[in-house]
């Protein structure tokens, strides 16, 4: 007989797929292109964006402080990681992450993700092009977790933008302002390990203080108000997350799931379907030979493949573990297939 | 604001300094390849250059102003080919012939820039502003000729102390900027109307040139030389807003505060018709020609902040009087309200050919404008739109523009030797010229060389706010269905612009300009978040591009 948890899982793992493949229906009013946060929707970590970008649900998923502070909570050693992804089109992207054991029950981490573009011309009216702009935005994050059981760990991170579009130097006549930072935003989580083959994670990204808890600021492009300023809205997130460990043929393998919904309104709770877009990610890891894996995953309707080397890296006495991954990626609505992403990730015992 | 009225640097100052050195500092550049470079899209005044296929285009881009000088001619189905362009920017970069909010002024005779072509000597002529404390072009400084692209020539007017000791031209020097030319080629003067200082007389006909200025006195009907101490006293010394040469009898016509006043070859000066509706008026405009003769004369005054409009008409020889335009229904019935019910319009220029007197109007702000084509019987709609309002104003609908940008001005010129062609300045897309009297229209602006089968994809601007156009620029080597579509930084589609549309092959460029362009919207019709979006061009040949645009971002709705 099924119990409950079971029930749970094939639930959850039932909408990652729905919610992976047929993303596109359910979008019929609001849209999440048009949207901040890019940069938190096309996450951070190579290793994880092999698998589908899942990590929310993985103890050893890095930076933890952007996947789910309450990682944090079961950090034994110092950890690092640093993820360089050139996707096409002159997208540059990266994320790094510190973090680290305080206390017995405590966890605390520092990440930052990174996405820019390289080679963006700016192009006036007179279809002259003045110049190469390279604008950036990034996200930082300030996680702190505390593992109440052995089991269960609640963390929250705090969490702000900076973003500089670089194009204020070819406008004149107007003090134009090109550089914007968020205010902080909240996000909460909770991870559970249920056993030794299941974990589970909660996340709940982009709360604010403001009216309804949306994460919403104003920015204004020009210093003198001669353009109109604009709103930098980040959707609430509700991110559930699973994961299962098991062996197949003697080979460690592990199946990653979760869901997402991205509340595309500005209100406290929205219950109209029309405002809230749901996707999902699935992923697959497999060591197939001692600490080489195998991945590939899914994310919304992009397809990843990817692999991993662990190695220590012995320096005098001490081994200080590493690992190297690679991921390439398939963006399907666009047609574009990323083959350089890399990441480097390690512990300092 | 938007982005597109934004100003842009580098590369015009890059230009400049470039062309500069190409001559060795007479700043001048040709291109007789493309055929396609103006100083700038941002024409504010186009006149003929006196010469068959001849025009001449002043453009303002940023800091910097410049003026093109294109050469024209006609293909064999009528089509106008531009030959070649060349241009040089002015010479002073604190000077202008573009005012500073030439858009938003209430005032008629200050919301258009007065040009003439002057003959040889004198050639194109446009009136100068310099900045004032403000750094703010609205200080009139005298005027421009421009015999050809090495003689970008500034001609200073001296200001009279009246102007310094009256609070109220002190206040607001506009209101003696130059708002008029009329050229006598026979006595070799150039006429121009300089509101409350009267006007001005260029006499180029001796060895030195030399400058009077004279006021209307309506008292003693004389025009009287102005004295540097002089009193003004605008009851009896009316503001003179345009001057005309009346075409037939050679008097000069002066357009002025209180009615139309004309001075005879031998210096006499009286109203200019025994008597007239417009005797009271404020007449801020004034425009002759056209075969039979038509007058043209634009009222204009301010009463509780709006600006009170009105086009009136003297056609052939048989009325004694001014009456005012008639405005028709496609049916040719005449119409109680017409466009000045509408909108705060004003005349920005008057181009006759034949029977025809093409008016462009242009509102404030230049939300709309458009030319209104006067037969012998009035403006006739040329459309009813779905909500039944008869449509009179002919430019982007007809074709005239394929971009949404405002009409700035208006012109004849001989494009052939029996030919006379029509051409219009606009802010932002450069310059439409038309061999048949406006029915089909060759536009010509700076477009950059892109590389064929969708090679390179250029957004034009590639930095907007929603609602404005960065067009997608791309070219094809055969003609094709073209899907545009745009995606977010991480790859969501988030419009589609254009989906299997048929597209032709051409020289420079394959876009559709009134289509292919991403406004900053979504498929919902929502403002993109501030950022970098991508825009992907596919062909039915399985050709794919590329271009960026950046959206500075709108409201969350």
């Amino acid at each position: 007989m099924m119990n409950l948890k079971n029930l749970v899982v094939a639930a959850l793992a039932v909408c990652s797929f729905v919610g992976s493949a047929f993303a596109g229906p359910f979008t019929k009013k609001s849209e999440l292109g048009g949207f901040d946060g890019f940069v938190e929707r096309m996450s951070g970590g190579v290793r994880e964006l092999g698998r589908g970008n899942t990590g929310s649900a993985d103890t050893a998923s890095m930076p933890g402080a952007f996947w789910n502070p309450a990682i944090l909570g079961f950090r034994e050693n110092l950890g690092v990681t640093l993820n360089i992804e050139r996707r096409d089109l002159d997208r540059l992207g990266g994320a790094f992450g510190i973090e680290g054991k305080v206390g017995k029950r405590m966890g605390v981490g520092f990440a930052m993700l990174y996405r820019g573009d390289r080679d963006f011309k700016v192009i006036d009216d007179d279809d002259e092009t003045m110049g190469t702009a390279k604008p950036f935005f990034s996200m930082f994050y300030l996680g702190f977790a505390y593992r109440a059981t052995r089991q269960d760990a609640f963390g929250i991170s705090l969490s702000m933008s900076y973003d500089n579009l670089d194009v204020a130097q070819y406008f004149e006549g107007i003090e134009m302002e090109d550089s914007f930072r968020s205010p902080v935003t909240i996000n909460l989580s909770w991870l559970r390990q249920w056993n030794a083959k299941w974990s589970s994670s909660v996340v709940i990204r982009n709360l604010s203080f403001s009216k309804n808890l949306s994460a919403k600021w104003s920015k204004n492009p020009s210093k003198d108000n001669s353009l109109a300023s604009t709103e930098g809205v980040r959707p609430k997130v509700l991110q559930i997350g699973l994961g299962y460990r098991s062996h197949i043929m003697g080979k460690p393998v592990y199946a990653w799931m979760e869901a997402l919904d991205y509340q595309v309104a500005d209100t406290l709770l929205a219950f109209d379907p029309q405002l809230h877009v749901w996707t999902g990610r699935v992923g697959f890891e497999c060591e197939v030979v001692p600490n080489a894996t195998l991945r590939v995953g899914m994310d919304d309707l992009n397809w990843m493949l990817g692999a991993g080397y662990k190695f220590e890296l012995s320096i005098g006495r001490k081994k200080y573990p590493l690992e190297i991954n690679y991921a390439f990626l398939y963006e399907t609505s666009a047609g574009l297939w990323s083959p350089f992403t890399l990441g480097l990730r390690g512990y300092i015992p | 604001m938007k982005l597109g009225m934004m100003k842009w640097v580098v590369a015009r100052k890059s230009i400049a300094f470039v062309a500069g050195l190409l001559v060795g500092g007479s700043a001048l550049c040709t291109n007789a390849f493309a055929g396609e470079t103006l100083f700038s899209n941002f024409v504010f005044a186009v006149e003929s250059a006196g010469e068959n296929g001849a025009l001449w285009a002043f453009s303002r881009d940023g800091s910097y102003s410049g003026v093109t000088l294109l050469n024209f001619n006609v293909a064999g189905k009528g089509n106008v080919v531009t030959e070649a362009t060349a241009q040089s920017p002015v010479e002073t970069d604190t000077l202008t012939a573009a005012r500073y909010e030439i858009f938003e002024e209430s005032f008629a005779e200050r919301r258009r820039i007065p040009t003439i072509y002057a003959g040889t000597k004198l050639g194109f002529v446009l009136p100068m502003f310099a900045m004032d404390k403000d750094e703010r072009y609205r200080k009139p400084a005298g005027f421009y000729t421009v015999r050809d692209l090495k003689n970008v020539i500034e001609n200073p007017i001296d200001v009279p102390s009246v102007a310094n000791d009256l609070d109220t031209l002190k206040d607001d020097p506009m209101m003696y900027a130059n708002s008029g030319f009329a050229f006598d080629s026979t006595a070799k003067r150039l006429w121009v109307a300089r509101g409350a200082l009267g006007v001005m007389v260029h006499d180029i006909s001796g060895k030195k040139n030399t400058d009077t200025t004279f006021i209307l006195n309506t008292k003693t009907k004389k025009l009287e030389r102005l004295k540097n101490d002089a009193e003004l006293d605008f009851k009896y010394n009316p503001e003179i807003f345009d001057v005309q040469l009346h075409p037939e009898s050679g008097d000069l016509w002066l357009a002025t505060a209180q009615g139309i006043w004309k001075r005879t070859s031998n210096g006499d000066v009286s109203r200019a018709l025994e008597s007239s509706v417009l005797d009271t008026m404020r007449v801020t405009g004034l425009w002759m020609g056209g075969e039979p003769l038509q007058i043209i004369a634009e009222t204009n005054y301010k009463k509780d902040e709006n600006s009170i409009g009105g086009l009136w008409r003297k056609y052939g020889e048989k009325p004694k009087d001014f009456s005012k335009v008639n405005f028709l229904d496609t049916a040719g019935k005449k119409q109680k309200k017409d466009i000045y019910d509408e909108a705060d319009y004003t005349v920005s220029d008057v181009a006759f050919i034949g029977k025809t007197a093409y008016v462009l109007v242009r509102a404030v702000g230049g939300s709309i404008s458009g030319y209104l084509k006067l037969d012998s019987l009035g403006a006739k709609a040329w459309e009813k739109d779905d909500d039944g309002k008869d449509q009179w104003l002919y430019g982007y609908e007809t074709g005239a523009t394929d971009r949404k940008a405002v009409i700035m001005s208006m012109t004849t010129f001989p494009l052939s030797k029996n030919r006379t062609g029509l051409a219009i300045a606009t802010y932002g897309n450069g310059v439409s010229v038309s061999a048949d009297s406006g029915a089909t229209w060759s536009i010509v602006l700076n477009r950059a060389k892109l590389s064929n089968d969708l090679g390179s994809i250029r957004m034009v601007p590639s930095v907007i706010t929603p609602g404005d156009e960065a067009l997608v620029s791309y070219k094809l080597s055969k003609d094709s269905k073209v899907t545009i579509e745009v995606f977010s930084y991480d790859m969501r589609k988030v419009r589609t612009i254009v989906k299997d549309a048929e597209r032709n092959t051409d020289a420079s460029r394959s876009t559709n300009a009134k289509e292919d362009f991403w406004d900053g919207r979504d498929d919902h019709g929502k403002d993109c978040t501030m950022g970098v979006y991508y825009i992907r061009v596919k062909d039915n040949h399985g050709h794919v591009g590329w271009g960026k645009a950046m959206t500075l971002g709108g409201n969350f709705r």
